[in-house]
């Protein structure tokens, strides 16, 4: 499908192969000049990124370098101080309905966020909640709505039997699944997580990554992560971005982050004081 | 540094004021003579030796069973009132309902609030009373007037309740795009309902020795029969329809614990 020589890769950075060969041209998230501050530091500063359909983007760097703030502005959750962000050609800062903003963004935290006294069911169907009315939602406690959705979500996570079990009777790795189908069934164009696989074993790691990364596939869909382990970013992504003191540090194919552009990335301006973190 | 606290401010001055508040209540109340009566401490004796030999006759255990029933059905028959009452006041008080237009936030959440307030600050004798004089000597004035305080109280509590729920379920079900009323149904509500269902056992159990209490003013049930066996100075009646109403508030104790266990581990 891409000319010889140039790699799936150069399309999607670029937005366009050679000999005019759009290929999914527009882009599905735009940070433009973005600044955010908290009282104390500057958490962005004038960060600029072009994000495109069917990229998987991890960003890397030290803690308070600016991922997870970078990931809330995303989200629509926090408005930047100047610039702007834009989802799907909808500027963030827009007043959204939440219908538009759930179907443009949607979020996975660290935190077993879902509720632990709901049934399966009701946490994933959640992901509905934008697109559904008082009624609706009413209904759905005793009669769960979209239930084949939800039904259908679980059963790509590998855990459709636990549909109706009390959420809180779930491990940790099963909770983290049903987080995923929710997002599954929220089904926003751009998938944000927010350290998906800091606190869980190698092993599960792989899992979680592989379920994160399939939401890309296919439909015009985009994951941007906060990573820390260079070999699952290799494996699972396709673009690396590190990030420190709110700045870019580096834009690279996920291939080219190898341990050691990593490290130079925590130790920058650092080499004398700050040991790695990992 | 912290600035030097006033000697006005600091806890030894209020213990001490509280301390001379309490000598100079005890010396000036007037006991009207000995602090018992002549033959008191003959009939505290009597009242207290009673304890050991309840009437224990199966006519009086009869009677014990039937006004046991009717505080009870009082009881639950107001808590299910202030129950219905508070929790719909008790979700406007949190702001659990407010909407994106906040301009109808405050005015609503006040106005429950107030609400609740009114309905708290009058205490249940004071309603039974005005119900009693309203609407004569029947179980329904009881039950309102238990129900109404019982609402503000519970309709309180339940504010504080679903506003205390935070946390990652209620930023995680906002960010996948649910309403207000959305988060309050799937996370504030089934988050706090343990806590909201043993706090009202608990006043399920106040309302059972408030519903005896009403007897006083007229309403049959233990504290009636109470006041009878009292007059007729049958002390021995009293400390059965006692050991009654023990059993009755420790039955809705155990009951509420089965509860509140069930719901933690299903």
């Amino acid at each position: 499908m891409n000319p010889p020589g140039v790699g799936l890769e150069d399309v999607l950075r670029n937005g366009q192969g050679p000999a005019g060969d759009f290929i999914e041209a527009s882009p599905l998230a735009v940070v433009d000049q973005v600044t955010k501050s908290y009282p104390r530091v500057t958490a962005l500063s004038s960060v600029s990124l072009t994000i495109y359909p069917g990229e998987r983007v991890a960003l890397v760097g030290p803690s308070g370098g600016g991922k997870t703030t970078l990931l809330s502005l995303l989200s629509g959750v926090l408005q930047p101080d100047s610039g702007s962000l834009s989802v799907a050609g909808k500027t963030l800062e827009q007043k959204l309905s939440r219908r538009e903003l759930s179907s443009m963004v949607g979020i996975i935290h660290q935190q077993l966020d879902l509720v632990p006294q709901l049934p399966v069911v009701h946490n994933v169907l959640a992901g509905r909640f934008g697109q559904w009315g008082m009624f609706r939602s009413f209904l759905s406690m005793v009669w769960p709505q979209d239930y084949t959705m939800a039904a259908t979500a679980l059963e790509q996570m590998g855990i459709e039997d636990k549909i109706r079990e009390r959420t809180s009777h779930l491990s940790g790795g099963e909770q983290q699944r049903v987080a995923i189908a929710r997002t599954i069934v929220q089904a926003p164009r751009l998938v944000l997580a927010d350290e998906p696989v800091s606190s869980v074993d190698p092993g599960r790691a792989q899992e979680i990554l592989q379920l994160l990364t399939s939401l890309t596939e296919g439909s015009g869909r985009a994951l941007v992560a906060s990573m820390h382990t260079p070999y699952l970013v290799q494996q699972f992504f396709s673009r690396a971005i590190g990030l420190r003191d709110g700045q870019v540090q580096f834009d690279i194919a996920a291939t080219e982050l190898t341990p050691a552009i990593q490290s130079d990335l925590y130790n920058l301006g650092h080499q004398d004081t700050d040991p790695p973190w990992h | 540094m912290r600035p030097a606290r006033l000697f006005l401010e600091s806890p030894h001055f209020l213990t001490l004021l509280l301390l001379l508040a309490v000598a100079w209540s005890v010396t000036n109340l007037d006991w009207g003579g000995p602090i018992l009566h002549t033959n008191g401490w003959q009939s505290a004796l009597t009242l207290l030796l009673a304890g050991f030999m309840p009437d224990l006759s199966p006519s009086f255990l009869l009677v014990c069973l039937r006004a046991s029933w009717q505080t009870l059905a009082i009881a639950l028959t107001s808590m299910t009132i202030a129950v219905l009452i508070g929790l719909p006041l008790g979700i406007l008080a949190s702001g659990g309902l407010a909407t994106t237009d906040s301009r109808f936030q405050m005015p609503v959440k006040v106005g429950a609030r107030f609400i609740l307030g009114a309905l708290r600050s009058i205490h249940e004798l004071v309603w039974a009373v005005l119900l009693v004089a309203a609407i004569g000597l029947s179980p329904l004035a009881a039950i309102i007037a238990l129900g109404l305080p019982y609402a503000g109280i519970l309709g309180r509590i339940y504010a504080e309740f679903l506003e205390d729920v935070q946390g990652e379920p209620l930023d995680a079900l906002r960010s996948s795009g649910a309403s207000t009323v959305q988060t309050l149904m799937y996370g504030r509500l089934p988050m706090c309902l343990p806590d909201l269902i043993s706090y009202t056992f608990y006043r399920f159990e106040c309302s059972i020795r408030s519903a005896a209490i009403l007897s006083f003013v007229g309403i049959r049930g233990i504290g009636y029969e109470i006041q009878i066996s009292l007059g007729d100075l049958l002390f021995g009646q009293v400390w059965t329809l006692l050991f009654v109403l023990l059993a009755l508030v420790a039955l809705v104790d155990f009951w509420s614990g089965r509860v509140r266990h069930s719901l933690l581990t299903s």
